[in-house]
């Protein structure tokens, strides 16, 4: 203990630290989803420093002269030589990669289940608002993390996404042609994205989700968690076990785990072959051509789209910009001012540390399952020709089924989630105890609860 | 078996994956080992550690209370504080130093535009002319008998083979049922006929032919374009035509375009329809 | 109508006997593909004029077990060739004699260059078939079906006939051997990162993301995580 000793003379931290640890947080295994989001993310800046160190974001084209024997001597760009160097070359650069990318994968999905986890607890309500909206932000610039890495390889396949954002940008009215320009340097293809890309996802957007992220784990120890209902949890206490050792056990231990799925995915499972699809050729595509999957919900919406150019005096409204801009534009937008729209309809202004079930707010429970199965459908859009060969049928059919399905689908289950919420109400059944509050009459004549 | 040998025994197992993983690299290394030697290591380490936490520390619930978050007098001094009258009664600098701010938060934001051109003329012509031959992707001028009935090919304007802009799918259809929009009747001799090959939706290269149907798809949004009528869209988001290509044979025998696409080619953009470089060209 | 003629035309490819003496090609013929080709090969409403199939076109596609056609009104599927070996030989023989059409190309991959594959094979196969062979959809029902079973030969036949929906390629009999090639290395390697889960690209990614990685981990949370008590509650 004498390194404690010597910061404490220096800093002063024993008596901070000492009521850290004892610090209560409330707990429950669904409060462990962000950790895994979290933990995610620090797997993704150690493999990614790893191949920072090997990567070279640079279009240049160079001979290939590695040991992948069907590529050997063909003219591709510096970019992809490094990552086919990484993958066959450098030692452990290939597991490296491979864990990258499935922590990826898992990272946004991790934040997607931790985020229906809050909205439908509610615990987005005053006073958390700020970090729901942190939280959106962060989401956000997740996908861009992803989509500028996805990007990174300058292969076939990647480079058939940039194209598509690029027409997605070029598709502005007004300004879309500035827009791409200025994003792209030039008309697509352009020699310079790529390591625009890499400053992006390097240097930018991790920057900002650090310091996102240590605003939004500031924010979560200054609130404290909100809590379930239940044993002698209120809303003027907090129940738990102490943050040391318990808490801090379990986290590492879930960090540890973490790593250790990802690390068996990225060395038993194939992921993103660069060497199969080939370098990027603007006039060639392979097929199917796919995003990964948290940007298949916009690819879905841009294949769903019926077409329609829409030309308003003189103007063309280009059918990619209202599935690609206005759509996710909205939907965000909603995502992140949600705890004031429901404060306003509810007129409930108070403050909330007891979560709620499901159940307790079918309307919210309805909107929110129709939300995720929009979402849903529009990400089994972004796969409608590999859906297509896995039921053998054809892609019109599957293509004009979806776009039945993405409004009825989610009209339909909303229904029935706030149908089955009323239903379970006060039943006792599924997760969670009946809530029971107990009243005391107070002198002024009303009622307090009882603790 | 109690929870203090799981826990030894998990510790074990990292340990043995990590000293595994080390000799493993030193031998050259073999990338699905690795991944399950790490997967090991890191999981037998947090299998214990959980274990630990979760069986033998014994720890009791505790209440706490809530910290109360609002502190309304602290918050009225703040607002005193904040609101120093040697501030807020000079308005009119209060004012200016907001515009200052601005300005110089605009006046900074300008270099951005050196990210990229202006994009003046570019959207709308490609390398395409007049005359120009016909190549194909190793540079080889096209003649009419290359060009075969139920095959699809990729040209190119001569000397700009792989131009991601004027990339053109080139094919030979039964002249007697091609319905070409008027206008159109000499684009196509003896049924050759060319298409830019950028999707006119998302600007996917359209490389799926179906030669029987005579249909040609783009992979990455289903956008069907029937090369019969003149590559109008059947089915998917596009909702224009891929541009044509009028083909004509020189005089000796080589194919070559007779201009540039009949639209600008690739994805929409707001003022498409208003080909500004119209007088220029003609 | 179809369905019987079809049906018919499936059935009697089994009960042709089978003899010590040559098949005669064009009795072959008359027996099971005239039905819906006609007795002199020009086609009828049923099928098409196999004057210019040649070959080439028939070697493919009674070899490949695609004609006799099963399923009238779908696209046809490689399955077990109906007749053997002489038997195709000879109902070829007669199917070149009706037209001009191609040969059957020779085809050696041992000779093919396998770069030169790799390039013919992204910049031609894979927009349909994949980029690693595995097959795709190509709309209305058209399916480019996966090329791990293809053989060298059937790849050769295919590229120059263009069977079904398929374009016809103008390659040399190098190009072919060199696509071939190719595809024998997409075969027979296997995937250098581990279990290639389809070789598919991100959707089977993402199905695997969410299966193997979240689901794993919200089950460790949900092990290692408190659950609420109801007991407590109860009193």
């Amino acid at each position: 203990m004498r390194v404690l000793g010597w910061v404490d003379e220096r800093l002063g931290v024993a008596s901070m630290a000492r009521k850290g640890l004892r610090k209560v947080f409330p707990d429950h295994w669904s409060f462990l989803l962000g950790e895994v989001a979290l933990f995610c993310f620090v797997i993704l800046v150690a493999t990614g420093t790893f191949l920072t160190l090997f990567y070279r974001p640079d279009s240049v084209p160079v001979i290939y002269e590695g040991p992948y024997a069907p590529l050997r001597g063909q003219e591709v760009s510096a970019a992809y030589e490094s990552v086919m160097r990484i993958s066959f070359e450098v030692r452990s650069g290939l597991v490296m990669r491979q864990v990258h990318h499935w922590a990826a994968l898992v990272f946004i999905a991790a934040i997607v289940v931790h985020a229906m986890r809050i909205f439908f607890t509610g615990a987005f309500r005053k006073p958390r608002e700020l970090n729901w909206m942190i939280g959106v932000a962060l989401l956000l610039l997740s996908l861009g993390m992803g989509f500028t890495g996805y990007s990174l390889p300058d292969d076939l396949l990647s480079g058939t996404g940039l194209r598509i954002a690029y027409s997605v940008l070029i598709s502005v009215p007004l300004v879309g042609p500035y827009l791409a320009f200025l994003a792209f340097g030039g008309e697509f293809p352009t020699e310079g994205i790529i390591s625009r890309l890499f400053v992006m996802h390097v240097m930018l957007l991790p920057g900002l989700i650090i310091a996102l992220i240590g605003a939004h784990l500031a924010i979560l120890a200054r609130q404290k968690h909100a809590q379930f209902p239940g044993g002698r949890a209120d809303q003027r206490n907090v129940v738990g076990k102490p943050f040391w050792p318990g808490q801090v056990f379990k986290s590492v231990g879930l960090l540890l785990i973490t790593g250790s799925v990802l690390s068996f995915m990225g060395g038993l499972i194939q992921i993103n072959p660069v060497w199969d699809y080939g370098p990027f050729d603007p006039t060639v595509v392979s097929a199917p051509a796919q995003p990964d999957w948290y940007i298949g919900w916009l690819e879905g919406a841009l294949r769903l789209f019926p077409p329609l150019d829409i030309s308003i005096f003189g103007i063309l409204i280009p059918s990619p910009f209202i599935p690609g801009v206005v759509m996710p534009g909205v939907a965000f937008g909603l995502m992140a001012v949600w705890p004031f729209v429901e404060a306003r309809l509810t007129g409930d202004r108070d403050e909330h540390h007891l979560l709620n079930r499901p159940r307790d707010v079918p309307v919210r429970t309805g909107i929110g399952v129709a939300a995720f199965l929009f979402f849903l459908i529009l990400t089994l859009a972004g796969g409608n020709d590999v859906m297509a060969i896995m039921f053998d049928v054809q892609i019109e059919a599957v293509t004009n089924v979806l776009r039945l399905a993405v409004f009825l689908v989610p009209a339909l289950g909303g229904l029935i989630a706030h149908r089955m919420a009323v239903q379970l109400q006060g039943t006792g059944l599924g997760p969670g105890p009946p809530r029971t509050v107990r009243l005391r009459r107070n002198p002024r004549g009303g009622f307090d609860d009882h603790p | 078996m109690r929870p203090e040998r799981v826990v030894a025994v998990s510790f074990a197992l990292s340990v043995l994956a990590s000293i595994g993983l080390a000799v493993l690299y030193a031998a050259g290394g073999e990338p699905q080992l690795e991944g399950a030697l790490l997967g090991v290591a890191l999981g037998g380490l947090g299998l214990g550690v959980v274990v630990w936490a979760t069986r033998l520390l014994h720890e009791d619930e505790v209440v706490e209370e809530r910290p109360v978050l609002r502190s309304d007098a602290a918050r009225d001094a703040t607002e005193e504080t904040l609101a120093d009258e040697e501030l807020t009664r000079r308005s009119l600098l209060v004012r200016l130093l907001v515009g200052a701010g601005a300005s110089l938060a605009a006046a900074l934001a300008i270099p951005a535009l050196s990210l990229g051109p202006r994009p003046g003329q570019s959207l709308f012509r490609t390398q395409w002319t007049k005359g120009k031959r016909l190549v194909d992707v190793d540079g080889n001028a096209v003649t009419p008998d290359m060009v075969q009935a139920g095959a699809v090919q990729t040209v190119f304007p001569e000397g700009e083979v792989g131009s991601a802009d004027a990339q053109t799918l080139l094919l030979r259809v039964d002249p007697a049922r091609l319905q070409l929009p008027d206008g159109r009747e000499e684009w196509a001799p003896d049924g050759v006929v060319g298409f830019s090959k950028i999707c006119t939706h998302a600007g996917c290269p359209v490389g799926l032919y179906r030669a029987e149907s005579h249909e040609l798809l783009c992979p990455c949004h289903q956008s069907t374009f029937d090369v019969l009528r003149g590559a109008e869209p059947n089915f998917g988001p596009a909702d224009r035509p891929l541009p044509q290509l009028p083909i004509q044979i020189d005089d000796e025998g080589y194919l070559v375009a007779g201009g540039d696409f009949s639209e600008p080619v690739g994805p929409g953009f707001w003022n498409l329809e208003q080909d500004e470089g119209e007088d220029e060209a003609s | 109508m179809r369905v019987v003629v079809a049906a018919v035309a499936f059935l009697s490819a089994f009960t042709i006997p089978v003899t010590a003496q040559e098949p005669d090609g064009r009795e072959l013929f008359l027996e099971s593909c005239a039905s819906c080709h006609g007795s002199d090969g020009t086609g009828t409403e049923y099928g098409p004029s196999l004057e210019h199939a040649g070959e080439a076109a028939a070697d493919f596609q009674l070899r490949t077990g695609r004609m006799p056609l099963t399923d009238p009104g779908r696209q046809t599927q490689r399955k077990p060739a109906a007749f053997d070996e002489a038997e195709i030989e000879a109902l070829v023989d007669h199917v070149g004699e009706l037209g001009d059409g191609p040969e059957i190309p020779l085809v050696d991959a041992e000779t093919g260059d396998l770069v030169e594959g790799q390039i013919l094979f992204v910049d031609n196969c894979a927009a349909c078939h994949g980029a690693t062979g595995n097959g795709g959809a190509a709309g209305v029902g058209a399916l480019a079906p996966s090329l791990y079973a293809a053989s060298d030969l059937d790849i050769a036949e295919a590229v120059i006939t263009g069977p079904g929906e398929m374009p016809v390629f103008d390659f040399d009999e190098h190009e072919r051997d060199s696509i071939a090639r190719y595809l024998g290395y997409l075969q027979t390697q296997d995937a250098p990162g581990g279990a290639d889960i389809g070789g598919i690209g991100p959707v089977p990614e993402g199905f695997v993301g969410w299966t193997v990685g979240m689901l794993s981990l919200g089950l460790v949370c949900y092990l290692i995580g408190s659950r609420v008590k109801r007991t407590e509650e109860a009193e």
